[in-house]
């Protein structure tokens, strides 16, 4: 089953196509709200470089977070857009398991607590064991959010060692998370969902019969409510056009 | 040629399917009025979630409702980019973007100012030109004279607020619930327009509007006179504003020659502004184009409508289209 795999969850951008191996993988480590601007000529470079028209896609996975909500409503809509528009399914993946996916298939044989920064001093948290085939990792706790200084007393500190942490937040925060010996911090290679793993993690969850929902049902896991404040001012600035 | 059109903006979810004339072949607006009313305004993180929720069976209904299920269903995709929230924004043109290379037909990126525009061209397909266009939303106000199809001079525009975001306010202040423009409407009808002589800010001077000082007065006038019924504050306050806006645009139209003044936004949905734009067209024999009231709020067809004028004059817009939450018209001179 051909998958176009969709990220957007973090500050990366990227697209992925596979056919049992990723055969084309685009991706960009953009600056913060240039998810609109980047994502769709990524979808479009990868379908190039595959050689894989859209037409031959039989199923969109997209990476539905926790993450920046502007980069998953951008990713969200776009696998809707896709999938209402081809007639397809959708397989919604969480960036936690796609980070830990990728962690397992560098090779790490313990726990994975994959740590997204989620702004506004917070992260958001799973913590994740080695499957069996294809590396897919087995959840051990929902995914939950968190104050950086409290990770390792509340998610590291009940995991079996050893841990390894990664993730942009893991980045971000490693000197609050990092212990010799026991919890190791990944380095930039692990730091953002990849989007070439999100479609091999896809393609092992598909053949293990996880379902395709509609494109009605796919929605971000926000892991914070809306902030309830009402933006009066929405108006163009004096003097703008021309 | 069909155009589905999307718009997310701010709190409507819409697709319409539009063909050439251009005539509206179906237009479904899922309205988010409910879930901001208890704020008393639009939330910008709640309007982005539930355009994420809303879209998707919104397109779906209004392609079933056009009877649009050919391969592909239409021969492009405009969706709304600005101006409007960001977040919900993204939503529209993100979904746009995806629909149109599944589809395989071109995608144009449409200004919503633009689109309220054309909201009055589907109202009344025989225009002449030149024509002042008074554009009154939550967001905008602003005076425009319009050569011809998307050729536009700036007038005037609102130096602070809006006034259908001064309406919000007051109808807040008022209690009289959201959103505010229709509120205040339903309340004036029972008070005496003349209660309070409300400032008229600019009102002879220039084109551009100011409309912080009036809610200012307002929230004065009923602090120091609190017996004062709601509905004649209400009342002297609609007054206030539609004067200042049919006096200005009024004296728009003789300064320019223009045949006509066309009337767009939210804000045009007001009966008092309708009946007095149309009183004095009448009264100067110009034409009053005056949008139906489902055509005043935010809606796709006049999406669809100006994207497919785009798409013939201007092409498709490239896939790495971004939403301008600032977006304005784009000025010949």
């Amino acid at each position: 089953m051909i998958v176009l795999g969709i990220e957007s969850a973090t500050d990366s951008v990227g697209a992925a196509v596979g056919d049992g191996e990723v055969l084309g993988a685009a991706f960009a480590v953009t600056g913060r709200r240039r998810h609109a601007e980047n994502l769709a000529p990524a979808i479009s470079e990868v379908l190039a470089r595959s050689g894989i028209g859209l037409e031959r896609v039989e199923a969109i996975a997209v990476d539905v977070g926790p993450g920046l909500f502007t980069g998953l409503r951008v990713g969200v809509a776009t696998a809707k857009g896709l999938a209402q528009g081809l007639g397809i399914g959708v397989l919604p993946l969480t960036s936690l398991e796609i980070l830990a996916a990728a962690a397992f298939e560098s090779g790490w044989q313990g726990t994975v607590v994959p740590v997204v920064d989620g702004r506004r001093a917070e992260v958001f948290i799973g913590r994740y064991a080695r499957g069996g085939e294809g590396c897919a990792p087995v959840e051990l706790a929902a995914p939950t959010r968190h104050a950086p200084e409290a990770v390792v007393d509340e998610v590291i500190g009940v995991c079996e060692e050893p841990v390894l942490v990664c993730g942009d937040g893991a980045l971000r925060y490693r000197s609050l998370l990092e212990r010799p010996g026991s919890v190791v911090v990944a380095g930039d290679a692990l730091g953002a969902p990849d989007p070439a793993v999100l479609v091999r993690l896809a393609r092992a969850r598909l053949g293990a019969g996880v379902p395709l929902l509609g494109a009605t049902e796919v929605l971000p896991v926000y892991l914070r409510d809306a902030d309830a404040r009402i933006n009066w001012v929405q108006r163009a600035p004096v003097g703008a056009g021309g | 040629m069909r155009v589905l059109g999307i718009e997310t903006s701010c709190d409507e979810t819409a697709a319409a399917v539009v063909a050439d004339g251009p005539t509206i072949l179906s237009s479904v607006v899922s309205s988010q009025v409910d879930l901001h009313a208890r704020y008393g305004g639009v939330v910008p993180e709640l309007a982005g979630r539930a355009h994420l929720e809303l879209l998707t069976p919104v397109i779906a209904e209004a392609l079933e409702r056009a009877d649009a299920d050919g391969t592909p269903p239409v021969d492009a995709v405009a969706a709304t980019c600005g101006p409007g929230l960001v977040g919900s924004l993204l939503v529209g043109l993100s979904h746009g973007k995806a629909l149109a290379m599944a589809w395989d037909v071109p995608f144009v990126g449409v200004n919503h100012l633009e689109g309220h525009l054309f909201a009055s061209l589907l109202d009344h397909p025989d225009l002449e030109w030149p024509l002042v266009v008074l554009l009154v939303s939550g967001g905008h106000t602003v005076l425009v004279l319009v050569e011809g199809v998307g050729r536009y001079r700036l007038l005037g525009q609102t130096v602070d607020d809006a006034a259908g975001e001064a309406f919000d306010k007051v109808a807040r202040f008022l209690g009289l619930g959201y959103p505010g423009g229709p509120a205040v409407d339903r309340e004036a009808v029972h008070g005496d327009p003349a209660a309070f002589a409300f400032p008229r800010a600019m009102r002879d001077d220039g084109y551009d509007f100011s409309f912080s000082g009036l809610k200012t007065a307002v929230v004065r006038t009923v602090e120091k006179t609190p017996e004062a019924p709601t509905a004649d504050v209400a009342a002297s306050f609609q007054e206030a504003v539609i004067d200042v806006l049919v006096t200005k645009a009024r004296r728009a139209v003789a300064d320019t020659g223009a045949r006509g003044l066309c009337l767009a936004g939210g804000v045009a949905a007001n009966s008092l502004l309708r009946r007095r734009v149309e009183a004095f067209c009448g009264a100067d024999d110009v034409a009053a184009l005056v949008p139906s009231l489902a055509m005043c709020t935010d809606n796709a067809a006049m999406v669809a409508a100006a994207g497919q004028w785009r798409l013939a004059n201007d092409g498709p817009s490239p896939l790495s289209l971004g939403a301008d939450p600032n977006l304005f018209f784009s000025f010949t001179g």
